[in-house]
């Protein structure tokens, strides 16, 4: 009997030891970044696409490269609650976070900061989602943008050359 | 006056229903309630329970009738009880919905304790519980709610495992009057499910046994099942996978009883994807359960019915929602301890069947990922009681029941919440029940139950403020909600008679302070979601149900049942509280050989077009289905197989609870088996 009083008391020592370890979150939550629209400059700052609460703003060129090339930088900026424009997070806790829905058709070429270029791959349709990453997930994110990618051109016929791209950059600053 | 054997069986029931802590004593009116009907093999000399909870056992789902239903998740088995829906977001994420009530309206609960989820919080969490391992469901009704929930309006779902191997230590310890002794000293069973309408398989094995007075259980069980087929084809990531081990064991010392058990359960499981403001691929989540159960039994030498039981439960949960393989979306660590003292008296005075007890739980609870929710502790404590009487008037059973305790939130400080909106707050809640059974004639009862319900609100309906990936929502609390509560009534009619038994029931709860999470037309833009807005509405909530069916134990046997309700928040127009069920029905023709059984099936919902504001309507629906079964005893052991189809004309059935009605159907055309063998 005393080896089953002994038996018994193992048990339930092991059952109960089976839940000692702790249970708590890996991830820690953070403050977000909340905007209620997006625009679009292009490197010379005229507006190329805009939506503010879910509403796209009419009668803008759109994003459009042909295949083959790479579009001149797209500035990107934020509009807040009172449609008031903003810039970006400046911290290493948000970035640039894109999705393109056809990815033989677009690439995205990012080199930090609040803005990209546009790289087309072959001619047809294809939409983006710009978003505002936030460590692992998106703080904001854009509706699906229509991007155009035109017929293809032989690299030294594209619009727009790399180093063309740096000199606005250092041109132009936007006052808004 | 002669009868069927069911019939029997169901008188039997009704008299000897509190077998299980051998008590049973006096009551007088199921002794002539048998003799009444012919059958005087059964000697009553008292009860513990009313003859109207003897009934309701019929009813709960075990063996071959748990076989028949077994499904995916517990709330696809039960589906077709009466009152009952399914609110979901994809196979995996579905719960049970009672009278039109969901979320924490609906217990859950595992061996007797709180079943530790956060399935009640939000479409998109599954209930972390295999169905595959479940030895018994039963849905509680009438004033037996308030053992468990405030939520009277709403209901209990009680799943059964069986971990601590109490029952099989009773055969070797302390005396009891019970009936249900087994002398077997090794119980096993193993079980295989598989279907077509989503492919994969469901298995468990598990076997108990005593030495002595040490009894043993160990349980193995996975779930692995593929993407979901719809009639309009494969919907993808809604894949399952789940797994879980139980291990337990009871002791007998004298007049006392000691058990443990251990449980856990793992799920991975897909939200489909391609929604507004949804993931394109879909959500991933991963959850997982543990519960440490301890449970001590005293058995008084000179009653030893008169049970006192202490139960604890250690419950660690944790989910995470995955919007990619990397990112995590979400992620919650629930830490929850309860204590329970019960002390079960068979009879006092007037009074029989009586349940005293209290309950304490802490629980705490963090969150990380993309949750705005501010990490919260709760502290809970409560006092129930149950108890029953009779011989006012002849025939007639009242049984009263009370529940009354209080609920204290102590929000911490977190980055993401609102500074205004984190504050302490406190609920005394109470919640009363009585029902009024009367035999009106020789197998024909009319009950009626009157009751007050309440329940405080959710941390995440107090606190929340942000989105929520998986349920493709922008949630919103408030603060400065009160707790809600309600009254109303219950009136059923149940005629037990040689061919055919039917009942029928109309229901009726005012609800003040309806707390529910509701589309308020807006949308966060940021992350481009519907957001809902938790409100508290003066709602009245109104329903009826029927079922109808053979006594026959063999031969041809015919079933149906039909459930509808509706809904309305007091305002100028009355207009539609949200997420109501449709008018359904479910009916069944089979023919019962001794060992086989043959049927066919139907289902049926109507459109539901009485929908809240920004609430989509959604169509009706007929699905067909048939059965085919083998039951049979050899050797020792018992085999059951279950050859089922579902909707074989792949009808394109929407739920109108899924969150994801609008783009996805229902599971299509579904041929499943279940293999089972028990010695």
């Amino acid at each position: 009997m005393k080896k089953i009083h002994f038996l018994a008391i193992a048990i339930f020592t092991f059952i109960f030891a089976a839940c000692g370890d702790s249970n708590s979150t890996s991830t820690e939550q953070h403050e977000h970044f909340e905007v209620e629209g997006w625009t679009l400059y292009s490197a010379e700052w005229d507006t190329l696409y805009s939506v503010y609460r879910g509403k796209e703003v009419s009668k803008l060129p759109g994003l459009k490269v042909n295949a083959n090339c790479m579009s001149a930088h797209i500035h990107v900026k934020f509009l807040d609650e009172n449609k008031k424009e903003i810039a970006g997070p400046n911290d290493n806790e948000h970035s640039l976070g894109w999705e393109v829905g056809n990815k033989k058709i677009l690439d995205i070429e990012w080199e930090g900061g609040w803005g990209f270029h546009l790289k087309g791959l072959k001619e047809g349709e294809t939409t983006l989602i710009l978003k505002v990453k936030h460590h692992d997930h998106a703080d904001a994110k854009t509706p699906e943008i229509k991007v155009v990618v035109d017929k293809a051109l032989d690299a030294d016929k594209c619009p727009f050359q790399e180093d063309e791209d740096h000199d606005h950059e250092h041109e132009h600053h936007h006052e808004k | 006056m002669s009868t069927s054997t069911i019939m029997k069986n169901s008188l039997n029931r009704a008299a000897m229903g509190g077998l299980l802590l051998g008590g049973f004593l006096s009551i007088a009116y199921a002794q002539e309630f048998i003799q009444d009907l012919g059958n005087s093999t059964v000697v009553a000399e008292q009860s513990t329970e009313t003859i109207l909870d003897g009934l309701r056992k019929d009813e709960e789902l075990q063996a071959e009738k748990l076989d028949r239903k077994i499904s995916t998740t517990i709330a696809e088995t039960i589906k077709n009880e009466p009152d009952i829906a399914i609110r979901s977001m994809g196979p995996a994420a579905a719960r049970p919905v009672i009278k039109g009530l969901s979320g924490n309206h609906v217990a859950i609960t595992e061996d007797g304790s709180f079943c530790g989820d956060m399935s009640a919080t939000s479409p998109d969490h599954a209930v972390a519980s295999e169905v595959l391992t479940a030895h018994k469901l039963r849905i509680t009704r009438g004033p037996q709610i308030l053992m468990q929930s405030f939520a009277t309006a709403g209901g209990v779902i009680q799943v059964e495992h069986n971990d601590i191997p109490f029952e099989i230590a009773r055969s070797q310890g302390a005396p009891t009057q019970s009936a249900a002794v087994s002398n077997t000293q090794i119980h096993g069973y193993i079980a295989d499910y598989a279907e077509s309408g989503q492919p994969g398989f469901a298995t468990v094995i598990g076997a108990s046994g005593y030495i002595q007075r040490l009894s043993l259980k160990g349980e193995l069980s996975a779930r692995n099942m593929s993407d979901m087929k719809t009639p309009k084809g494969s919907l993808k990531n809604t894949e399952i996978e789940n797994k879980s081990i139980a291990i337990g064991a009871a002791y007998t010392f004298e007049r006392f009883k000691f058990g443990a058990s251990f449980r856990t359960f793992y799920s991975d499981y897909g939200i489909p994807g391609g929604f507004i403001g949804g993931h394109p691929n879909g959500v991933d989540i991963e959850l997982s359960k543990r519960d440490l159960t301890l449970r001590g039994l005293y058995l008084p030498a000179q009653k030893s019915s008169d049970t006192l039981s202490v139960t604890f439960r250690l419950n660690q949960y944790h989910h995470t929602e995955y919007e990619t393989k990397e990112y995590v979306g979400a992620e919650f660590a629930v830490n929850q301890e309860n204590v329970r003292i019960e002390k079960f008296i068979a009879q006092s005075g007037p009074f029989f069947g009586i349940h005293i007890g209290g309950e304490f739980d802490i629980r705490s609870i963090e969150m990380g990922g993309y949750v705005f929710t501010p990490p919260t502790n709760s502290y809970a404590a409560s006092l129930f009681s149950v108890a029953s009487l009779n011989g006012w008037r002849n025939g007639l059973e009242i049984t009263l029941s009370a529940r009354l305790g209080g609920v204290l939130f102590r929000p911490r400080e977190s980055v993401v919440a609102d500074k205004d909106a984190i504050e302490d707050r406190n609920f005394a809640l109470w919640a009363i029940a009585a029902e009024f059974s009367q035999r009106v004639a020789p197998g024909k009862f009319l009950t009626l139950d009157v009751f007050r319900t309440t329940r405080a609100p959710t941390i995440k309906e107090l606190y929340n403020q942000g989105p929520h990936l998986a349920a493709y929502t922008y949630e919103r609390g408030n603060h400065k909600l009160d707790a809600e509560s309600g009254y109303g009534a219950e009136l059923e009619f149940r005629d037990y008679g040689e061919i055919i038994n039917w009942r029928a029931a109309i229901h009726s709860t005012w609800f003040l302070n309806h707390l529910a999470p509701r589309a308020t037309g807006d949308t966060n833009w940021s992350q481009i979601l519907p957001i809902y807005q938790v409100s508290g509405d003066d709602a009245l909530l109104m329903g009826a149900n029927a079922s109808i069916e053979t006594a026959a134990e063999t031969g041809f046997y015919a079933q149906a049942g039909a459930s509808y309700v509706c809904g309305f928040y007091q305002n100028e127009n009355w207009s539609d509280m949200p997420q109501i069920p449709p008018f359904h029905f479910h009916g069944e023709i089979a023919y019962i050989w001794q060992h086989v059984r043959a049927g066919i099936n139907t289902e049926f919902a109507l459109a539901q077009n009485r929908v809240d504001r920004y609430e989509q309507r959604t169509p009706g629906y007929i699905t067909f289905g048939a059965s085919l079964e083998f039951h049979w005893s050899l050797k020792l052991a018992h085999y059951s197989i279950v050859l089922r189809g579902d909707n074989l004309f792949n009808a394109n059935v929407r739920n109108h609870l899924s969150r994801l009605k609008s783009v996805m159907s229902e599971k299509g055309r579904n041929v499943s088996i279940l293999a089972k063998a028990e010695f």
